[in-house]
């Protein structure tokens, strides 16, 4: 029966940790049990390339060294692979506990779960989460795994991305620079290859495969600041330009909780200012009869094309 | 097959952990390593099997009566059984979510400081690892003095009232609730009993208006917490069936609203059938999706839509 994977990468790992000099692949090969079953050179040499990468994955660093006869040798060297001294106190272990808890995306919710066993493993006190609070990070999105690796190695990608009001998607060149998780979904901002320029992308538009296109060629500005891309262009920022518009009484809090000022008019209207940014054309029309647009123009424009075609059915 | 990456990753760790605490309890154990022990007797399998050179002989003697754990390597294990380094992806996730939450908005100010000191310590012991950390950021939304408020609720025990908007009725109502719990997932929440309509409810803090902490005991009925998992939004099986048609500049209701089906059409656009416990709710949708599309089912939506858009053109003398 083939030995399990865990059982053959725990003992690569073991097999190169204690090591005091590199060995090569073929005194591997001979002394891990899993290795020695594997009779062709070819899939050998496979299983070898990718156990490697898999421990490298864990956090494990391993040299490669090139002796006399031309032959490799690996090792994880000790004083390479130590984690320094950490020191915690109750409290920072149980505010880590809580942190650790945070990922829904597979992948990173492992990674916190193998972090915090690394700590304590090297002596941080186990203390449980004591906190009122479950925040919670979201991650649905199929392209973020390759992205965010794409983002940590500094690697180009190319997808295919629909525009919001798009039908159908393009294909994309982008050096992503930066993935930020604003009102529970992810965006992407880097540098976009065909247009020149910096542009923020949302995760949940991206379709299919993301692909890795090489290295970056242009230069990763040093403060990335996606949300606030992102809230530039939702009208989020603050803009100095406003609008006027009447509201029933009792209606429209939130309208009300954002206003600059609100005068009453009669005993059923007040008059509000309100700030002006990308959408707000779309959000005065969900209030169907409870708004007017008094200003500006084009706004009141907007707002009457949509109700328009509402009333036609 | 990332279970054996996590296994290993675990094993490697155990490793570490268990040289340093000859006779640990498997309960203990399990529970530092947020495994069932089922899980860690899985594991107490397989790391005797492991060793720095198999056909040398030289295994780990780790042994258990599943009560306790004992560890019988000489000092020769020792270079196998250092503390590791964190890995990129580890370091990343704990630094990110540390520094997340250490944002919210009205978290305790002493479980704040606390995270605080602990990211500045594990960045400091991640090295490299920690580089790409920072390219990778989270921001939970939430109104800071709301959330201190329902915060103590929970803490002392204690019932709510609030005013609470209602997006679908566009009316904010007054109700008293009973804490049960506090969770972010983008926005966030409070789960609760309301008094009002004697059952679970969740509230969203940017739409609590006005707050405050009551005398009276909270007294929730017992229930198990919601499951999450899924997403927030789980519409039953028997709730009434929505159609939405949209243009291609409609496409993003299907991103924003939980749906059975969304069908391709000929121009671009979708047809989307969803669920919803309450369809006068979508009557904002429909308002406003303007020309970008429109709701086709239930009748009494689509009229309602209609005679609310017609007298809204009303008021601008159309």
């Amino acid at each position: 029966m083939a030995i399990a994977k865990a059982e053959r990468l725990m003992n690569l790992a073991l097999c190169l940790m204690n090591t005091r000099r590199p060995v090569s692949k073929r005194e591997l090969r001979t002394s891990i049990e899993a290795y020695h079953e594997v009779t062709s050179d070819e899939a050998f040499n496979r299983m070898f390339e990718r156990d490697k990468d898999d421990l490298r994955e864990l956090g494990l660093v391993i040299d490669t060294v090139e002796s006399v006869d031309g032959e490799f040798g690996y090792q994880a060297r000790s004083d390479r692979n130590r984690l320094p001294d950490i020191a915690l106190d109750p409290e920072e272990a149980a505010a880590l506990a809580l942190a650790a808890k945070v990922w829904q995306q597979a992948r990173l919710a492992e990674a916190a779960s193998g972090a915090l066993q690394k700590l304590r493993a090297a002596g941080v006190p186990y203390e449980d989460a004591n906190s009122a609070l479950e925040p919670r990070i979201p991650a649905p999105e199929p392209a973020f795994e390759a992205l965010m690796l794409a983002t940590r190695e500094r690697r180009a990608v190319a997808f295919d991305y629909r525009k919001a009001n798009a039908a159908k998607p393009e294909p994309r060149q982008v050096e992503p620079w930066a993935l930020e998780c604003w009102r529970g979904h992810w965006y992407v901002a880097g540098h976009d290859r065909d247009r020149g320029a910096v542009r923020v992308f949302r995760l949940s538009r991206i379709s299919g495969r993301v692909r890795v296109r090489g290295a970056f060629t242009a230069e990763v500005p040093d403060h990335v600041d996606v949300r606030e891309a992102v809230a530039r262009w939702a009208g989020d920022g603050a803009t100095a330009a406003t609008a006027r518009i009447r509201l029933r009484r009792g209606s429209g809090y939130p309208l009300r909780a954002r206003a600059v000022t609100t005068e009453p008019v009669d005993a059923e209207w007040d008059e509000l200012e309100v700030p002006y940014g990308h959408g707000l054309d779309a959000w005065l029309a969900e209030f169907g009869p409870d708004v007017v647009v008094l200003a500006p123009e084009e706004l009141r424009a907007d707002v009457l094309d949509r109700l328009r075609a509402v009333a036609k059915g | 097959m990332s279970n054996a990456i996590d296994q290993t990753r675990r094993m490697l760790s155990l490793v570490t952990y268990l040289r340093e605490r000859p006779g640990a309890k498997v309960s203990e154990v399990a529970r530092a390593f947020g495994v069932t022990e089922a899980e860690l007797i899985g594991d107490l399998n397989v790391l005797p099997l492991c060793g720095t050179s198999f056909r040398g002989g030289d295994l780990l003697d780790i042994d258990t009566d599943g009560e306790r754990i004992w560890w019988h390597n000489p000092g020769t294990a020792d270079d196998v059984a250092q503390p590791l380094r964190l890995a990129a992806d580890e370091a990343t996730a704990l630094l990110v979510a540390a520094r997340a939450v250490a944002d919210l908005p009205g978290l305790r100010e002493q479980d704040r400081q606390a995270l605080q000191r602990a990211a500045a310590k594990l960045e400091t012991a991640a090295g490299e690892a920690a580089g790409a950390s920072g390219r990778l950021s989270v921001t939970f939304e939430s109104e800071g003095s709301v959330f201190a408020t329902v915060d103590r609720a929970l803490t002392e025990r204690r019932r709510l009232w609030m005013r609470y908007y209602s997006p679908a009725r566009d009316a904010l109502t007054e109700r008293e609730v009973d804490p049960i719990r506090l969770f972010a997932v983008g926005h966030t929440y409070v789960e609760g009993w309301c008094r009002l309509s004697e059952d679970r409810r969740t509230f969203r803090l940017d739409r609590v208006a006005e707050i405050r902490l009551l005398d009276e005991p909270s007294d929730p009925p017992r229930i198990e917490p919601r499951d999450l998992s899924q997403g927030l939004v789980q519409p039953a099986g028997d709730d009434p069936e929505v159609v939405v048609e949209v243009g291609p500049g409609g496409r993003w209701v299907a991103e924003y609203y939980p749906h059975d089906s969304a069908e391709e059409l000929p121009d671009g656009g979708l047809r989307i059938t969803l669920r919803t416990p309450d369809p006068a709710s979508l009557r904002r949708l429909a308002l406003r999706l303007g020309r970008d599309g429109r709701i086709t089912s239930p009748p009494d939506l689509v009229d309602e839509a209609r005679e609310a858009a017609v007298r809204a053109l009303a008021a601008y003398g159309e």
